[in-house]
């Protein structure tokens, strides 16, 4: 099993497009949740996009119950097809508790290792037959769709009839308990007939689903006709109570978002890092961790932000364009090991300079305080071999290496900014306090 | 537990005052008295100080984890500040705990025990036996902190009983 965010999946897209072709030996499932609304994401991308492009299933459960029931269907499929499924969870599928039965674990046996070129080499002839096999697979999973139960067609009154999916059929059937309702569980690929034959059987067809139009772009370019959501729906996350407007037809009325914006812990060690910068009036390139609160007030010390390890490439590439100005990239300890490794090496190789700030806090605190390479521990918390990251930064060729506490030696460290960013150089500064919550995310 | 209704709970504060920990002792509470329960949150930003807010509901068929505006009957709010962005929830004849925040402030010794007060005072008026609370309290705090806790819990649900 695999699992991720939507943004996690997208680093992931590379081997995921062809581990559609090798298919699977024993059951792969890829649970990954999107995020509409944006509660904690740089994006409200619709993962189920992924299985079209892909040509893997993908299964959408509305609550944590069917998610548990989905996930042994999943596996099922996946094995009896041959193919990794994607089970496509939203926020509040996520973050959401529910009392439930559990079933009975079933350990299968572990297949063999076996060398099997033809399926999992995928060089261009053999990949050309796979990608064959894939199309009939995806033929096949079309019969499944109709008749797997994953698809439910709940029948009460036909004046309006709804197809829906995810979480949005739970909000559905707040706001409408006695519509008729074509739930898709299974919502890729799509089972034609049992839409065609719901459409016909409902004076009134309509379609809600949160985020993009997928359900409702593959119904239209049936010829089937059905009432759609106007457009503005498409941004941000349905609630019970935007149901009724949206099948009516109606733009969303954008309300103020009047919550209280997160910021950084009192004391934490990001500030003292960004009060630094902040004195120097830098252009600071940023990243994703906590230090991204940093471009909220007080601060303002952060000036972009577009997904991991863009904080150390940033400050590359806006070099290239601004050659005059002045301009830093900061990154996390979690987050360089991520992705930002490999922007340094790249900007040594092209003979970048910078200053690039590691701020090692000793944990991927964001998140809720994970372990990662860089703490010395494994993510069950238990005792591993630490990355040293001043040896990698010297191993992939940066000038100056810099590891400095800067909240205990805050003047040093001032004065080391100051030097650094003045020089002609690319140097990184590994500024290195523990979170303020390590004690408490234990 | 017989009725067919369904409780519909708002916790709302700031990251950092306990209150999805709240929320979760009602969950829990209401699972072992035997409810079907839904619990949702989001707690991407809790740690950070910013707005935090919980849907408890249990009771006959839920659907959606979300509470709808104006259909909670319980609005159990922990900060001033936070107050108008959550009365929305609050249905017409529902009940409001927001006076209680002063009455818990003068109550408890370690403001940290603020959310077991609420939930105390909550607990009041639900139909969940006071042993389920004690339960879930188990469940929610480590040993150490837990008599502290039911004693806090206890104030809550007398105050609350009045
Ligand atoms: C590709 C991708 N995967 C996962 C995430 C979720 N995420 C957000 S912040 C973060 C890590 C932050 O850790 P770190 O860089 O150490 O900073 P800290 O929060 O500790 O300051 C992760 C994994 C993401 N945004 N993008």
């Amino acid at each position: 099993m695999y699992a991720s965010k939507h943004v996690g999946l997208n680093v992931a897209m590379d081997p995921l497009m062809t581990a559609s072709y090798t298919g699977v030996t024993a059951g792969f499932v890829i649970v990954v949740c999107d995020d509409p609304g944006m509660h904690s994401s740089q994006n409200e991308q619709d993962t189920r996009w992924v299985g079209l492009y892909s040509k893997m299933p993908v299964l959408e459960p509305s609550n944590p119950r069917e998610a548990k029931e989905f996930v042994k269907e999943a596996f099922e499929i996946s094995e009896k097809f041959d193919t990794p499924v994607i089970l496509r969870m939203v926020t509040r599928v996520s973050h959401t508790k529910q009392d439930m039965d559990l079933g009975e674990r079933i350990v299968p046996e572990q297949p063999p290792l076996e060398k099997n070129p033809a399926k999992y080499v995928m060089v261009p002839k053999l990949a050309y037959k796979k990608h064959i096999l894939v199309e009939e697979r995806l033929n096949k999973l079309r019969e499944f769709a109709e008749k797997t139960s994953l698809n439910k067609v709940e029948m009460n009154d036909t004046k309006m009839g709804i197809i829906t999916s995810s979480m949005a059929y739970s909000y559905v059937k707040e706001a409408y308990p006695k519509a008729s309702i074509l739930k898709l569980g299974f919502s890729y690929p799509f089972c034609d007939e049992k839409i065609r034959k719901f459409a016909k059987s409902v004076d009134e067809l309509v379609v809600v689903e949160e985020l993009d139009p997928f359900i409702e772009t593959h119904i239209k370019a049936m010829g089937i006709e059905a009432k759609t959501k106007d457009p503005s729906f498409m941004i941000g996350e349905l609630r019970p109570e935007l149901i009724k407007p949206l099948i009516n037809g109606e733009k969303k009325v954008e309300k103020e978002n009047k919550d209280r914006p997160p910021r950084l812990c009192p004391g934490c060690p990001h500030f003292f890092s960004f009060n630094a910068m902040k004195k120097l009036d830098l252009f600071v390139a940023g990243d994703i961790g906590c230090y991204t609160l940093a471009c909220l007030p007080p601060l303002q010390t952060l000036h972009t932000t577009v997904c991991m390890g863009a904080g150390v490439t940033f400050n590359e590439g806006l070099r290239k364009a601004n050659p005059d100005a002045k301009i830093v990239g900061v990154v996390g300890d979690s987050t360089f090991v991520h992705s930002g490794v490999t922007g340094l090496i790249n900007a040594v190789y092209n003979n970048a300079k910078g200053v690039i700030f590691i701020l090692d806090n000793s944990i991927t605190a964001m998140t809720g305080g994970q372990q990662n390479p860089a703490t010395g521990m494994t993510i069950r918390n238990e005792k591993t071999k630490q990355l040293d990251l001043k040896a990698l930064c010297l191993a992939c060729g940066v000038d100056h290496v810099d590891v400095i506490d800067p909240v205990k030696e805050n003047k040093e460290f001032e004065a080391l900014v100051e030097k650094r960013v003045n020089q002609d150089a690319l140097s990184v500064i590994i500024a290195k306090h523990p979170c303020k919550l390590i004690k408490n995310l234990g | 537990m017989s009725e067919n209704k369904t409780y519909n709970i708002v916790f709302g504060g700031i990251g950092g005052q306990g209150v999805l920990k709240a929320s979760e002792i009602c969950g829990l509470a209401a699972m072992l008295a035997g409810y079907s329960v839904t619990k949702s949150e989001i707690h991407g930003m809790s740690q950070r100080g910013g707005s935090v807010e919980s849907y408890v509901r249990f009771g006959s068929e839920i659907h959606s984890p979300l509470i709808p505006a104006g259909c909670a009957e319980y609005l159990v709010c922990f900060h001033e500040e936070e107050y108008p962005r959550l009365k929305p929830f609050l249905a017409e004849d529902g009940r409001d705990y927001v006076s209680y925040i002063e009455i818990a402030k003068k109550s408890i010794e370690n403001p940290r025990t603020l959310n077991t007060f609420l939930v105390g005072v909550l607990s009041a008026s639900l139909p969940i036996d006071v042993e389920f609370w004690m339960a879930a309290l188990e469940q929610v705090f480590p040993e150490k902190i837990q008599e502290l806790n039911k004693k806090v819990f206890l104030e809550g649900r007398e105050v609350g009983t009045k």
